[in-house]
């Protein structure tokens, strides 16, 4: 018998109320859990960028292009392996025009260079490479439209007018969570020989591969200052910088989700509070009892503190429980097949698993010390007083 | 310390006197008291509601301290001691015994026993080991597993002595330990306090309402209004 | 019945206990009624921006302005479509505009944050077209010239964002900053408004325009209006009532706002319902006696029943009503949001509607009900004698 073993016993005395807050404190840890699941799923991918590859894109708008030579110019500059070029296609399936994904033109061979991380059969690759029409697409969008290898599908423009049909010669995966699992990548060729001859040889971004990761600031103005003085300048940054920038929009939603998880904090430290709160009143005769027969405040303060922990301990583990299935295979499968562009990948991190519980468990203690405070200092001859 | 009948005092109080405010208006409800009680002795203090008597039992238990007056129990000057003093005097030197038993009802019988032991170093085994002594010595051999709720009015009570006991203090303050039984039990009670008096040299202070309890005390003080009525 | 100043002095002498769990209830009710009132803020800038006797033309296919694009060729066939309203001079009032987003540095951030910023070339009638933007400081841009006005939700937030200041569009062509415009509260107040030749030849659009709008001359005459743009196969044009338009542009972001929000209200609602249940199973256990006591008096075990869940109401519709009230002090604030139609950024207020602030007054006492219900079910079912015996 300890101190703490008995405080562990006292919750067992008022069954539904420490069940009622152990749903608490799993409910915000399950909770907890999701919010920081979708600000890492959003950040991690500039977490994860490549460190060797820099993007190049118009210097003032991204909706506005740049001549595909510029792609062969940055190709033949000091420090750069790869180059590949890409257009944002804005294709929709006709079917449901409210489903949203990637569509994306861009030169096969080079894309797949320069993206190691993107994975096919060398089967697919081939077969891709070799059909100008062919299309490669993410798995976790093939699982969800149910599009198999060999499939033609339809998708139509609204930036580039009208039906384009496209065959499926590979699906994708990833090995990091940088990359989108939902986009359908195809040939630029394809799309650039149906444009009429003023829209004809742009590109929307240039990504390059350069061989010393530490040069990529040198090179990123080098590319910017070659083309300053032509029609259209650039601006070429990081990979990691790029995916900042574009966070930086969204940095009112993130800026709420932090609110959020605070007051969602708040709030249940108020619940499970005043749950121990309301256990330390109906006991304060049984620790008047402890004061006399010799225990000290800090006792009476341990074993309050004790019971809080307990309850955090368990509500922190169901949470847990709960948060892996629930996030895992229920939101993160949702996100990722149907908003896959900023939730590449939706799932449970270690790190944000043991934030979670060491949380569950913060705020059963902090929720518990002023109650705990108020036990320590009960004058033993009142509280003695005063039954049940 | 002075010498009488080859037992020495206890407990002394000279010139004690405890006030309480209530609002603007003080409470006298100790007045400068003096009292001696010896070693080995079974008192009993007897009284009117009102009358102080439970105060006096608090201070004597260390759970209060005086307005003003000196009181020295086992040896420890207590007027001038700071609470966290006092809790460490509690532990080592006074056994309580309460009207309304006020066990740990989530502890079983033996468990209950064993609480005070917790605030010492001996190791579990030990602690075990004496708790079991001490709940034999009450009678209560067969009960240890038992849970307070599973037990009579009288066998509660008993498992509360056998708490005071438990420590070995040279004190058991009681306040009303019969006030809830009926009269078998409680007659089981006080031959169990005498007995602790008896043979092991227990003092023991009881507050009763009960003049068939307060006969059995070896020394009967009246309270009235703050002041012995002797 | 039992009447109510019995549960609100019973509440009250729980004070601590009371405070806490109106207190999380509060805090509930504030974050729903916020979440719900970006989302109707969000609807009503950018609906605001609609007339329904405008109508707006773009590529077939395109969605969004952002995307379409229209030759120029086309432009004076639209505004000679039938139920397109003429002017005193005989011109058809209509707006052939283009659309660019540009990256802007965004000021007060951390340095050196772009943010993305619409820029919109408008011919000279575009106030004509558009009679609820007025210009409130400065003058209207000189048609022709390479002036612009701005929407006054961009003054000071961005770089070169002040009446006499400048920005570029491209490297060496800079605009000049000569008046700020309201629009009722719409997302043109978040926009840049250049003459179209600038925005034209800055962005390589010669020729092209993203879409037209024009006054109509009812708001009966869409339909012919519509009829006449769409069955040329030619031109490939869809046209939209103005107010349609922008309903459908504020759907991504409206509906982003409030499933967002209301995942967030729905776990912390049933959190805050348990913290009410577990506050009112403590007052029910602490007063049996007291019930023990109504009980024998005459009280029906609905009597009882009634009473706690009214006592939970009122714990919860007080702190219901306080983050309400809390929540309204939003209104006050404003929000920079990127709206997913447009891919810039548009500054949103909070908008307290009548259904917002009933639904979160029923929300609140919703949790007083579910929470409370529970409890009092217990409550009702103590036996008296039981319950007096203690």
């Amino acid at each position: 018998m300890t101190l703490f073993g008995i405080a562990a016993r006292n919750i067992g005395r008022n069954k539904l109320r420490t069940s009622l807050t152990v749903a608490v404190v799993a409910i915000s840890t399950l909770f907890f859990i999701m919010l920081r699941t979708v600000v890492w799923s959003w950040t991690s991918a500039s977490e994860f960028a490549a460190k060797d590859r820099i993007a190049t894109r118009h210097k003032v708008s991204f909706v506005m292009q740049l001549p595909k030579r510029y792609a062969e110019e940055i190709a033949q500059m000091p420090g750069v392996t790869a180059v590949c070029y890409a257009n944002w296609f804005g294709g929709k399936d006709p079917k449901d025009e409210n489903d949203f994904f990637a569509t994306i033109a861009t030169d096969p061979a080079s894309l797949l260079k320069v993206y190691p991380e993107i994975k096919t059969s060398e089967a697919e690759k081939q077969a891709w490479i070799g059909d100008r029409r062919g299309a490669m697409i993410g798995d976790s969008l093939a699982k969800k439209k149910h599009w198999k290898v060999g499939d033609k599908i339809t998708l139509a423009g609204s930036i580039f007018p009208g039906n384009w049909d496209f065959n499926i010669s590979g699906i994708y995966t990833t090995t990091t969570t940088n990359v989108d699992r939902a986009t359908v990548w195809f040939h630029w060729d394809y799309l650039n020989e149906s444009l009429p001859e003023r829209s004809k040889d742009k590109v929307g971004w240039i990504v390059s591969n350069i061989s010393d990761p530490g040069a990529s600031g040198r090179i990123s103005k080098a590319v910017d200052a070659k083309f300053d003085e032509r029609d259209l300048q650039t601006i070429t940054m990081s990979e990691a910088a790029l995916n900042q920038s574009f966070l930086g929009m969204f940095s009112a939603i993130l800026k709420a989700i932090d609110l959020v998880s605070v007051v969602m904090i708040a709030i249940m430290g108020l619940i499970v509070g005043n749950t121990i709160a309301m256990g330390v009143r109906e006991r304060t005769n049984e620790y008047g009892v402890l004061r006399a027969i010799g225990f000290l405040p800090k006792h009476i303060a341990q074993f309050v503190l004790g019971e809080a922990l307990v309850i955090g301990i368990v509500g922190g583990v169901v949470g847990l429980g709960l948060g892996y299935p629930f996030v895992n295979l229920g939101v993160g499968r949702f996100l990722e097949e149907n908003m896959g562009q900023m939730f590449p990948q939706f799932r449970v991190q270690p790190q944000i698993a043991v934030m979670a519980f060491g949380l569950a468990l913060g705020l059963a203690i902090v929720s518990a010390i002023l109650p705990a405070r108020k036990a320590a200092s009960l004058q033993v001859v009142e509280s003695l007083r005063r039954v049940g | 310390m002075s010498e009488n009948n080859g037992k020495s005092d206890i407990i002394s109080l000279s010139k004690v006197g405890k006030s309480f405010w209530r609002g603007k208006e003080r409470l006298d409800v100790l007045k400068d008291l003096d009292l001696t009680m010896k070693e080995g002795s079974f008192e009993a203090l007897m009284g009117p509601s009102g009358s102080g008597k439970s105060t006096l039992l608090n201070l004597i238990a260390g759970l209060d301290v005086p307005t003003s007056g000196s009181l020295k129990v086992a040896g420890s000057e207590l007027s001038q001691m700071s609470e966290g003093d006092r809790a460490g005097f509690r532990a080592a030197n006074i056994g309580f015994v309460f009207q309304t038993y006020n066990l740990m009802p989530v502890l079983t019988a033996i468990e209950n026993v064993e609480l005070p032991l917790l605030l010492t170093s001996l190791p579990a085994a030990d602690r075990r080991k004496r708790a079991e002594t001490a709940l034999k010595l009450v009678g209560l051999g067969d009960r240890m597993g038992h849970y307070p709720r599973q037990l009579s009015g009288g066998q509660e009570q008993r498992v509360t002595i056998a708490r005071a006991i438990v420590t070995d203090p040279k004190i058991i303050v009681a306040d009303e330990p019969t006030g809830d039984l009926d009269r078998d039990s409680a007659n089981d009670i006080l031959n169990l306090l005498g007995r602790l008096n008896t043979e092991l040299g227990k003092t023991i202070v009881m507050v009763t309402h009960d003049p068939a309890a307060a006969e059995r005390a070896t020394v009967c003080h009246r309270l009235d209004k703050g002041a012995l009525a002797l | 019945m039992i009447p109510i100043s019995y549960n609100v002095r019973s509440l009250m002498v729980r004070k601590t206990t009371t405070f806490a769990t109106a207190g999380g209830i509060a805090l509930v009710v504030f974050v729903l009624a916020a979440a719900m009132m970006l989302a109707a803020g969000v609807k009503k800038t950018m609906v605001a921006g609609g007339r329904p006797d405008n109508a707006i033309v773009t590529r077939k296919g395109s969605g969004a302005e952002l995307s379409s694009s229209i030759e120029n060729n086309a432009v004076s066939l639209i505004l000679a479509a039938p139920g397109v309203k003429k002017d005193e001079t005989g011109t058809p009032l209509g707006s052939g505009e283009t659309v660019v987003v540009i990256a802007q540095e965004k000021l007060g951030g951390a340095a050196g944050q772009v943010s993305n910023v619409l820029v919109r070339g408008v011919p000279e009638n575009v106030l004509k077209v558009r009679p609820d933007v007025h210009i409130v400081s400065g003058r209207p841009a000189k048609p022709g010239t390479d002036e612009c006005i701005i929407g006054k939700n961009l003054v000071g937030n961005y770089a070169g964002m002040n009446v006499g200041e400048k920005f570029e569009l491209k490297k060496n062509r800079p605009v000049e900053v000569v008046g700020v415009f309201e629009a009722g509260g719409s997302s043109f107040e978040s926009e840049v408004w250049a003459s179209l030749e600038t925005a034209r030849s800055s962005f390589g659009r010669d020729g092209l325009v993203s879409s037209v709008t024009v006054r109509l001359e009812s708001p009966a005459a869409f339909d012919r209006f519509k009829a006449t743009i769409e069955t040329d196969k030619q031109l490939l044009l869809e046209a939209e009532r103005e107010t349609t338009y922008y309903e459908k542009q504020s759907q991504a972001t409206a509906l982003f706002v409030s499933v967002l929000g209301w995942v967030i209200v729905v776990f912390c609602m049933i959190g805050a319902t348990l913290g009410a249940m577990n506050t009112m199973f403590a007052a029910v256990a602490q007063r049996k006696r007291e019930v023990g006591t109504l009980r024998a008096l005459g009280f029906s075990k609905f009597n009882i029943l009634t009473s706690f869940v009214v006592e939970s109401v009122v714990l919860t519709a007080v702190g219901g009503l306080v983050g309400l009230i809390a929540s309204l002090l939003l209104t006050f604030g404003h929000v920079s949001l990127m709206n997913q139609a447009s891919w810039s950024e548009i500054t949103f207020s909070f908008s307290a509607t009548p259904g917002i602030l009933i639904g979160a007054i029923i929300a609140g006492c919703s949790m007083g009900i579910i929470g409370g219900f529970l409890p009092a079910l217990k409550a009702a079912s103590t036996s008296p004698i039981e319950a007096m015996r203690g």
